[in-house]
Order: structure tokens, then sequence, then C-alpha cells
């Protein structure tokens, strides 16, 4: 590898140190090991320097990641409602028996259909009476103002709000319906916040992420300048780079290992914080619902970003400024 | 060995360090470089170890142009280049052992397999024992001898010292410079940036002068071993 030792006489002294290439492969993973656990052993020597800036990592992880979960169990949440999509097929009063009896078959052999339930106008008006508190007053009625009513319930293939709609406009094209209703809105409108809420948790994410970056970077970056010195040395004796740059890169991987376990244990026990009330939440709503915490994919997705914003963040400074400080 | 084809070097804002140097150190010789402060000395030094670059002219080394070396190529330049400093350059946290191993490190040794070499080039200075103290527990001598060792360590065919004995005394100045002497004896081109013109005088090698960055004597024409005086600057 020498400049100055290629063609050189060997007679002229200066032996040539002679390293096979395959030496220099194992040397240089070698030489990685070592420089980890340098490195590692380098944060236990300030460790509440570097306890500060893993924390900072971790716990601006963890904002995202309780968001995240949030956004899961939502979406879990409305995924469930969503499946709860019925038709209400309101009928004409002129039906006969025998058209009324067609009609049901025919929906009942759509394939869109999982299910119909026919209510009949004076099943309808009895439960009307029992449940509404109007009873006294519906038997002043002289006749029963309530059409039959036929619940239709897609196949779940059927039940997003598009596809409900869609059968919902054909469904009202028939002769024998009055007008149809799908309680939909109420549904849109939970997937619009939910979207919003996602978006938003999404950008905020990326703003902390970022910020991870930018403080990891900046830790790393007084690092090096702290190091100044010694990395001119290391420069005036022939060491590349790459050599000086490994140890700030596995010092910002060692902060993306510890920052993910930090994020994931306060992750954990926020969760763990929220979830009672959550419980009693939808307890209220007569829903068995329990909260999704992290699982072992999600707790992998949290510990790679975390590991993957420490290097990003000490990349950037390595790259900056090891090749600014020139020997002097 | 080292060849200067009329080099000039002008810093940012306009010191002209050097104007138009030439000179060529053949392979294994050993010469001094003296002028007064700021004459370019360490400017000239600097340009071998490419940690300037030359405004004008070529440097080579061994037949190599320096202007064509890349960035990237430098430390590889550098480990073939043993560098001895005036303010020794140690890491003060690091031991004895550890800051002569460092370019055995960087060149993938580990350290079961520098001891050997570290442990030669510490005798070489005379330091064996002092593997595992830290140079601030060493005097000023026996530092820029830890100094040495490191530069000796991988064994480099070429030395360059900038005023190796600027601090330290004559009898320990002379012990430094029969160092450098018993390492032109086995073959390694030696160069010694100095203004200590008694102890140039004394060991009669080549002399370079330089004065207000033109080389006013390339040691060829005195013979070399006749050094300018006080007198002649």
């Amino acid at each position: 590898m020498g400049f100055l030792k290629r063609g050189q006489d060997t007679r002229q002294g200066a032996r040539s140190v002679q390293i096979s290439r395959w030496r220099r492969f194992v040397m240089f993973w070698a030489n990685n090991a070592q420089q980890a656990i340098g490195s590692l052993g380098e944060l236990a020597r300030t460790p509440w320097a570097s306890l500060m800036t893993i924390a900072v990592l971790g716990l601006s992880l963890t904002l995202p990641s309780t968001l995240y979960v949030v956004v899961k169990n939502s979406q879990a949440v409305s995924a469930e409602w969503d499946t709860a999509a019925e038709i209400s097929l309101f009928l004409r009063k002129d039906l006969q028996t025998q058209e009324l009896q067609g009609f049901r078959e025919r929906v009942r052999l759509l394939e869109q259909v999982e299910s119909i339930t026919f209510v009949d106008r004076d099943s309808a008006l009895r439960e009307f009476r029992e449940s509404s508190g109007f009873g006294s007053a519906i038997d002043y009625l002289q006749t029963n103002p309530l059409p039959d009513v036929l619940i239709v319930v897609p196949v779940p293939e059927h039940r997003s709000a598009d596809r409900a709609r869609q059968l919902l406009e054909q469904l009202e094209k028939e002769r024998e319906v009055t007008s149809a209703t799908l309680d939909l809105q109420w549904l849109e409108r939970l997937q619009a916040l939910v979207r919003v809420i996602e978006n938003s948790f999404a950008g905020l994410g990326l703003l902390l992420c970022i910020a991870v970056v930018l403080i990891v970077g900046n830790t790393i970056r007084l690092a090096i300048l702290n190091r100044r010195d010694e990395i001119m040395i290391m420069k005036l004796v022939g060491a590349t780079d790459g050599y000086i740059q490994r140890p700030f890169l596995y010092t910002g991987f060692w902060y993306g290992v510890i920052g993910g376990v930090i994020a994931w244990i306060a992750t954990t026990l926020l969760i763990w914080w929220i979830s009672a009330s959550v419980v009693r939440l939808t307890a209220l709503y007569d829903s068995k619902f329990r909260l999704q915490g992290l699982d072992f994919n999600d707790m992998m997705v949290v510990w790679g970003i975390a590991i993957g914003l420490g290097l990003l963040g000490s990349w950037i400074a390595v790259r900056r400024h090891v090749a600014a400080i020139e020997p002097r | 060995m080292i060849r200067f084809e009329q080099v000039s070097k002008t810093y940012p804002g306009g010191f002209q360090a050097l104007k138009k140097v030439s000179f060529a150190l053949e392979s294994g010789e050993l010469a001094f470089l003296t002028g007064h402060s700021g004459a370019g000395k360490s400017t000239l030094l600097r340009l071998v170890a490419l940690m300037e670059r030359p405004s004008v002219g070529r440097v080579l080394i061994n037949g190599h142009d320096l202007n064509k070396i890349t960035r990237k190529q430098i430390p590889y330049l550098r480990r073939d280049i043993g560098m001895i400093f005036q303010d020794h350059r140690l890491l003060m946290d690091k031991t004895v052992f550890d800051n002569v191993a460092l370019p055995l490190y960087i060149e993938g040794y580990t350290q079961a397999e520098a001891k050997k070499r570290v442990q030669a080039a510490l005798d070489k200075v005379g330091l064996a024992g002092h593997e595992r103290k830290f140079p601030i527990m060493l005097s000023g001598g026996e530092q820029q001898r830890v100094g040495i060792a490191r530069a000796i360590v991988n064994k480099p065919p070429l030395l360059l010292a900038d005023e190796p004995t600027g601090n330290l005394d004559p009898k320990l100045s002379l012990e430094i410079m029969s160092l450098f002497e018993s390492f032109h004896q086995v073959g390694v081109s030696v160069l010694i940036a100095t203004h200590d013109l008694a102890l140039v005088a004394r060991m009669r090698h080549r002399n370079l002068v330089l004065k207000d960055g033109h080389m006013i004597d390339d040691g060829l024409a005195s013979g070399g071993y006749d050094p300018l005086t006080e007198e002649d600057y």
C-alpha cells in the first residue's frame, strides 16, 4: 500500500510492512468489533452526558411510537364499527305479500348480501311503542304509519363505506323500495377524523425524528471537536477518515440501540398508564375493547428506526467535521 | 527520495513562505534543514507530508508527484513517513505503549501483534520498561523519544523531524541526534529541521539552508560538512 516502499530496493533498510489482502479483510472486521466495543466503553466513561443524549433519543421516539399505537388502535376500532354497516330498505306500503316474498328472495340471493332481516310494519310499531316512550300517543293513530323494513347486511367485502354505498344505490333503484338508508355519514366522519389524526401524528413523528437526528448529530459533533487534537495526531500517522469516523458512527449506533430500548420501556409504561382509562371509556360504549400495545414487529421497527436515526445523526456529524480537521 | 522542483508556497493572505525552492535528497541520506524562524523550514516539511500543497512547482517523493496524490491517498503516504514534532504530539490519555502502537493499530494490527514491534521501537530509543506509563509521567526528553519510537515503529523509509531538540538541553539533544544518525545508518532517509547550529556543526552532515523562503544553500556546493555560521544569515 505504501507509496515510498513500492518498488523500493529492500536493501535500503526500512523493511516494508507486508499484510495480505485476506488479513486486511479479517483485520478490518476485527478492528470494527474493537472500535464498536471501544466506543461503548467511551459511553460508559461519560455516563451522564451519554445518558442524557440517549434519553432524549429514547423519549423523543416514545411520542411517535405511542401515537402509532393510538392510531393502530383507532384503526382497529373503526374497522370494528365499519363491519357494523347495515342497509335499511324502506318498502312501499302497497306491496302484495307475494311481491314482498319475491323481493326478499331476490335481495337475499344477491352475491353482495350476506343476510337479510325482515321487520314487518306491525312488529316495528310494537317495538316502537315499547321502547320509545310514546306508547299511549301511538295508540291514538288510526293507521300504522311505519313501512315494512328490510335490513340488509352486506358480505364482508362490501362493508366498506364505498362498497356499501354502491350496494345501497343498486337496491334503491328497485321498484319495491321507496327509500334506503345507510348510516354512513358518521362512519365517514370517523374515518376522516382518524385520517386527520394519523396525518398530524405522522407529521409530528417526522419532526421528532428530525429533532433526534439533529440532537445526535450535535452531540457527536461536540465529541469530535473534543477530540480534535487526537484526530489530528491520528491523521498525521496515516489514519484514513474512515478509521477515524468509525468510533463516532458506533457511538451513534449505540445511542440508537439503547435509545430504542428506552423508547420501548417508556411506550409500554405510557400505554399501561392510559389503558385503564381507555378501558373505562370503551366500557361506556358497551365494547369489549382491549388496548393493543407494541407487538414484536413494532418493537423491532422502533428499534430499527432508533438505530437508523442514531447512525444518520452521527454520519452527518462525522462527514462534516472529521474531514474538516486537518493536521497543522 | 525527496525532490523539490521550483516549489513556491503562498499562504492565503499573501505571505510567501517558500520561493522557487529546488533540491533533491537521495535515498538513505541524512540532511539538516536550517534557517531563522519563519524562513520556511516547517512549510517545507509540511509540503513533504502533504499537510500543505505547493502553490507552484512539484514535490516528488520516491518518484511520486505529490500533486497527483488525491486526498484519499494521503493517509497511505503518511504511513510511510515518520514524523517527529517539537511538541511531541502524543495522546496524553493513552499509555506510552498505545501511543507508539497507534500507527500499527491504524494499519490493522491487534495489541498482541503490535507488542513486539512496539517493544523493539522503545528499546531503540532507550525507553524499554516504560510501556505502561502515561506521557505526563515522563520528562520532556523522554516524551520526545516516545514520539520518535512512534515515528519508527512501522519502519518508514523516510523520517521528518521538525525542531526535535527544540526544548531539550544540549546533552539530550545530542542523544536524540545520534538516534537519528543510527536510523540513517540502517538506510532510512532523514530530514531534520532545526536551528541548533552548534549541533549541526558537530554532526557533520549535509545542511540545507533557507532564508526568507529561498534556499540559499543546498548543502552540496559547500561540501556538506561545513554548515553556515550565524553571521551568514
